[in-house]
């Protein structure tokens, strides 16, 4: 904290440099904060709060209101060069507020040198300013006569001296905070009186203090004052709901609130949820169920002032229903947590935070089980409608579903992954897959007529897999049905079953390869279609289910499936391939570089040697792993340079290439650099047939000293032209070898930087 | 406390702020909003104050009457307030209150509710309010309204009045509410539920109904061409209950869906527009009349704003 503060007021007696026209000398000289007389005592400090009160906040919106809060206001500070110790934000769905303790009474004040035209410009031969000194003055607001002249390295400029005096803080906030407030931009705003001034919610009350005095201005129809609003319902004194708090001082705010019934700080709020949610989910021997509980914990937290958990509990005879409907009731209607018993079974019971704490909660309790209840006895109906029809009997419905405009109907979809997803089974070496393929196919979308994925959309693929299973359709049809939307997030849980891989597969390329076919391709932050999301869920499975696949080739299919359906293609994008497999392949660039940390010139010098005709993920991950590791090894800076030697000299020379001719060589290092590429290529052969990378990049480590003897011992541009040409050649063999494996061309390195350097 | 004793209280609490307790509007309609007092009267500059009790029809939500609060046809209490008193949330809690609904001893969440009727072409911000975890009320800032911004911002209070009768009545089913004194909700429209429910769903007829929406647009079309704007807006009502019956029956695909709710809107946005700009050929009436009582009552409170914004 010390040393901040010091950076802070060391930065803060920088600000305000103005641009003059003329070339500079130091900023230091022409800018300084000047405190006149130097021994002056340090002015006193003391905090400024600031809260903003407002109608209940969407749950979302309250971390990124804080945060911009924060920031705005110290951009502010530092541009008003007021100097602080520390800036905090904490808030509740009623209040975002920010306190800065430690906060100057006065701004430093500013005096500046503005550098301005060149002595000769600004002045006649009679020593009269010209306009030009004149146009100055009155720019920078000073009077001709205080001009004054710099004498610089390129000549004298006319300059002038500007002083503006620090104001007090009081002042400099009345003016500022309103401007503060005025950039708080969210993802919604309205308006809520004739102010036109828009905010997330009303803004009801402002409580400006600066120390122990109160800050007044006006904003969104309202004056700012030292008067908040404690909890609606809660707090000592138990007054009525509109009786306002008088804070005398910022540090008596926290503790006053919390006698009105509100945990300003989320931090708290939060650790209390947690504890008391985790307390009671112990007590009847569950535990939270996990996929949603930060969700629905951050939820709580924003939607509290004085949060409390409490347990209840539902009819048993629901737990009749699949658990994903349960789960998902409770959470998206309800928010409530889902406790999961021993042996992952749900239990018939559910937490919600409240708002309240009352000596006894029965009251709420029953309330929340009686909303409940009749919630999942509407899931009940629509579980009882959907079972009506069975999941093949829905097929028919689904062309009345539109997949995409330019697409046609879920219907059509569905046709394409009946030809599409048993050619994905085959290019795995699933074979025995074929004929249950074209079953799980044909009911992958059926589930997207019934009655509860049209209430519950997040839960298709779970349907299909509970309505297939009643309907005896084999078990793995069912499953992979239940798996053909994982990942659901980017770091969801993968399809177990071959199966249900080869359906998402077959889904997510057929769904990028139609949109791209009809020229909808994501562009900068554009991707309505959640396209991106899509490509990085199949990267994933093919990379960690270690599938050898070839995907331009499926691409390709894919494509042609589309041609057979006479969709229309678009005119803009005439390889539909190339562009897919782009897309695909920054999708799996950015899953290496998170997931392994691999460095982008890795990936550039293995991508730059993939052949452009084949798109084997699986394996070109292996390679990036390979490179990875072996360029942590201490000689492979130096293979590097020596390659690097090579590549550079094959560029720039020109010759026939040709054979090999031994009888051509006169030194003993080309003759070892020529064995030692026979030698390796054998190995390099050997591992490459087994994929085995790592192996391969070792071999050519051992070309390191061949090659640097070779560079050693000869010069490449003999005299001789057909020595020179061998000689090439010979580096030319190293270079196919190398680049069979990457274009280590691209790899940066300390050495081969420092190699460039020393060149050019 | 019966259903019909929470329909007095709420009129007569609403009557006392000053609202104009208007009438149910005698055509079918999926919510409250379409209702003239609250669609026509949220556009132009007047001001209006109404409360209002709304049958509603929503015919995809009916159940047989086997579900303990869905139903396809039911009951709102509708409150408009334009402008949007700065009170608005302590004026509700305090509605909510003379209901015996003492807020101290339950937990009332204000949780966040984008509005949006794609139909009317209106959205809104603001709330669902959720007693102990029910949603009982919607609560909405209106922003535009027929494609029109709304200024003055209209907050529109829509109470669930049969989750509230359970709630207060502690009953698990809302055939089970008293109405009144000796009479349930179910004894009056149970059997409605199911019979509407069966037509909704089984019986009602396709072909009829396209036909009869077709007709109602060009009804409502022709109505405009006459400036006759205020039965236009009826046939555009009986569009969007139309289109909820094919919705309910599971004959419009997805892409006729849109299709069918654009051709509503397109309606909603026109009456809109021409209701707009005939109150404005009346001088907007209830501006003028607004005004006059202000200048003959000028309020310490207003006052006193006035005073606060100039420092």
């Amino acid at each position: 904290m010390k040393s901040s503060r010091l950076n802070m007021r060391r930065s803060a007696t920088t600000q305000g440099k103005t641009g003059g026209r003329a070339p500079s000398p130091s900023a230091k000289t022409r800018t300084r904060s000047s405190t006149r007389k130097p021994a002056r005592r340090q002015s006193p400090v003391a905090s400024l709060l600031l809260e903003l009160g407002t109608e209940e906040l969407p749950a979302s919106f309250l971390g990124p209101a804080l945060q911009q809060l924060s920031t705005l206001l110290a951009t502010t500070l530092r541009e008003q060069r007021l100097n602080y110790d520390s800036i905090r934000t904490v808030g509740t769905p009623r209040r975002l507020v920010v306190c800065v303790d430690g906060l100057v009474a006065k701004q430093s004040a500013l005096q500046q040198e503005v550098m301005g035209p060149p002595r000769s410009i600004a002045y006649d031969e009679q020593g009269n300013p010209t306009k030009a000194a004149q146009g100055f003055a009155g720019t920078q607001g000073v009077s001709v006569e205080a001009l004054q002249i710099r004498e610089t390295a390129k000549g004298a400029y006319v300059c002038a001296l500007k002083y503006e005096p620090g104001r007090t803080t009081s002042v400099v906030l009345t003016e500022h905070l309103p401007k503060v407030i005025q950039q708080l931009s969210f993802k919604k705003s309205m308006k809520w009186n004739d102010s036109q001034f828009r905010f997330a919610r009303p803004l009801r009350w402002i409580l400006a203090l600066y120390g122990t005095r109160t800050l007044r201005f006006a904003i969104g129809g309202v004056t700012s004052g030292a008067k908040t609003f404690g909890h609606r319902f809660l707090g000592v004194p138990r007054s009525k709901n509109g009786v306002p708090i008088i804070i005398k001082n910022p540090a008596s705010y926290e503790a006053a609130m919390k006698r009105s019934g509100v945990m300003v700080d989320p931090q708290e709020r939060r650790t209390v949820i947690q504890d008391e949610v985790r307390g009671l989910a112990k007590s009847v021997k569950g535990t939270v169920y996990a996929e949603h509980h930060l969700e629905l914990l951050e939820q709580a937290v924003n939607t509290a002032e004085w949060p409390h958990a409490i347990l209840g509990s539902f009819p048993p005879n629901f737990l009749a229903l699949p658990q994903e409907v349960l789960i998902t009731a409770m959470k998206e209607h309800q928010g409530y947590f889902s406790l999961i018993g021993k042996h992952g079974v749900l239990l018939p019971k559910f937490i919600t935070v409240t708002n309240m704490k009352l000596p006894n909660m029965a009251v709420i309790r029953q309330g929340h089980e009686r909303v409940l209840s009749a919630r999942l006895n509407d899931a009940q109906y629509f579980f009882r409608e959907d079972r009506k029809k069975s999941l093949a009997d829905r097929v028919e419905d689904l062309q009345g579903i539109t997949f995409h405009q330019k697409l046609g109907s879920m219907h059509q979809k569905v046709c394409r992954l009946q030809s599409f997803v048993p050619r994905i089974a085959e290019a795995i070496g699933a074979h025995e897959l074929k004929d249950v393929c074209e079953r799980a196919a044909y009911l992958a979308k059926a589930d997207l007529s019934t009655g509860m994925v049209g209430e519950f959309p997040t839960l298709q693929g779970v349907m299909g897999r509970e309505y297939a299973k009643q309907d005896g359709e084999r078990t793995e049809v069912s499953e992979a049905l239940g798996e053909v939307y994982l990942p659901g997030s980017p770091d969801g849980e993968l399809p177990r079953t071959t199966l249900g891989i080869v359906l998402g597969l077959g889904d997510r390329l057929d769904t990028c390869t139609a949109f791209f076919f009809v020229g909808m391709i994501p562009s900068g932050s554009e991707d309505p279609l959640a396209l991106r999301r899509l490509a990085y869920g199949f990267v994933r499975i093919i990379v960690e289910k270690g599938l050898r696949v070839n995907v331009s080739q499926l691409i390709a299919e894919a494509e042609q499936i589309l041609k057979s359906q006479n969709v229309a293609k678009s005119a803009s994008n005439d390889s539909v391939v190339a562009s897919l497999v782009e897309f695909l392949i920054e999708r799996l660039r950015f899953f290496m570089k998170t997931r392994y940390g691999i460095a982008d010139d890795r990936m550039d010098a293995v991508l730059a040697a993939r052949p452009s005709t084949v798109c084997d993920c699986t394996d070109l991950v292996a390679r990036m792993q390979a490179l990875h590791h072996i360029a942590a090894r201490p000689e492979f800076d130096a293979l590097i340079g020596g390659y690097t030697r090579v590549s550079r000299i094959l560029q720039k020379e020109q010759w026939q290439d040709d054979r090999i001719n031994q009888a051509l060589f006169e030194h003993e290092s080309e003759r070892s650099l020529f064995e030692a590429l026979e030698t390796a290529r054998v190995s390099l052969d050997t591992h490459l047939v087994t994929h085995d990378y790592a192996g391969a990049m070792t071999t050519l480590l051992q070309l390191k000293t061949p090659i640097d003897g070779f560079f050693d011992g000869v010069m490449v541009n003999a005299p001789d032209q057909a020595v020179r040409a061998n000689r090439l050649s010979l580096l030319g063999r190293v270079n196919q070898l190398f680049l069979t494996l990457a274009d280590f061309s691209r790899i940066q390195t300390s050495m081969n930087s420092c190699h460039t350097n020393a060149k050019e | 406390m019966t259903l019909q004793d929470l329909i007095l209280s709420l009129h007569q609490f609403w009557s006392t702020q000053h609202c104009i307790l208007t009438q149910p509007y005698d055509t079918e309609k999926g919510a409250g909003t379409f209702n003239p007092s609250t669609f026509l009267r949220a556009l132009g500059p007047e001001p209006w104050r109404a409360a209002y009790i709304e049958p509603c029809r929503r015919p995809t939500d009916g159940r047989y009457g086997d579900n303990p609060n869905r139903l396809q046809h039911f009951y709102q209490y509708q409150v408009v307030l334009k402008p949007a008193p700065s009170d608005v949330q302590d004026l509700y809690l305090k509605s909510i209150a003379s209901l015996g609904i003492n807020p101290r001893y339950h937990d009332i969440q204000f949780i966040q509710d984008d509005w949006e009727s794609p139909t009317l072409g209106a959205w809104g911000l603001g709330w669902e309010v959720r007693l102990d975890g029910m949603e009982i009320t919607q609560f909405t800032y209106f922003q535009e309204v027929g494609g029109l911004e709304v200024d003055p911002v209209t907050v529109e209070l829509t109470y669930g009045l049969e989750r509230i009768a359970m709630y207060v009545q502690e009953v698990d089913h809302v055939f089970d509410v008293q109405w009144s004194e000796g009479v349930t909700y179910g004894q009056l429209y149970r059997e409605a539920e199911v019979q509407h429910s069966t037509y909704n769903f089984e019986l009602a007829n396709v072909e009829m109904i396209r036909h009869t929406f077709d007709a109602n647009e060009r009804e409502c079309q022709q109505l405009l061409e006459h400036d006759l704007v205020i039965p236009a807006y009826d046939y555009c009502m009986k569009t969007s209950h139309l289109f909820n019956l094919l919705d309910a029956r599971g004959v419009i695909s997805v892409a006729e869906r849109t299709e069918y709710i654009t051709r509503v809107r397109g309606l909603a946005r026109r009456c809109a527009k021409a209701y707009t700009a005939q109150r404005e050929g009346l001088g907007f009436p209830l501006l003028q009349q607004d005004v006059a009582q202000k200048a003959t009552k000028q309020s310490p409170n207003t006052r006193r704003v006035r005073t606060a914004s100039r420092s």
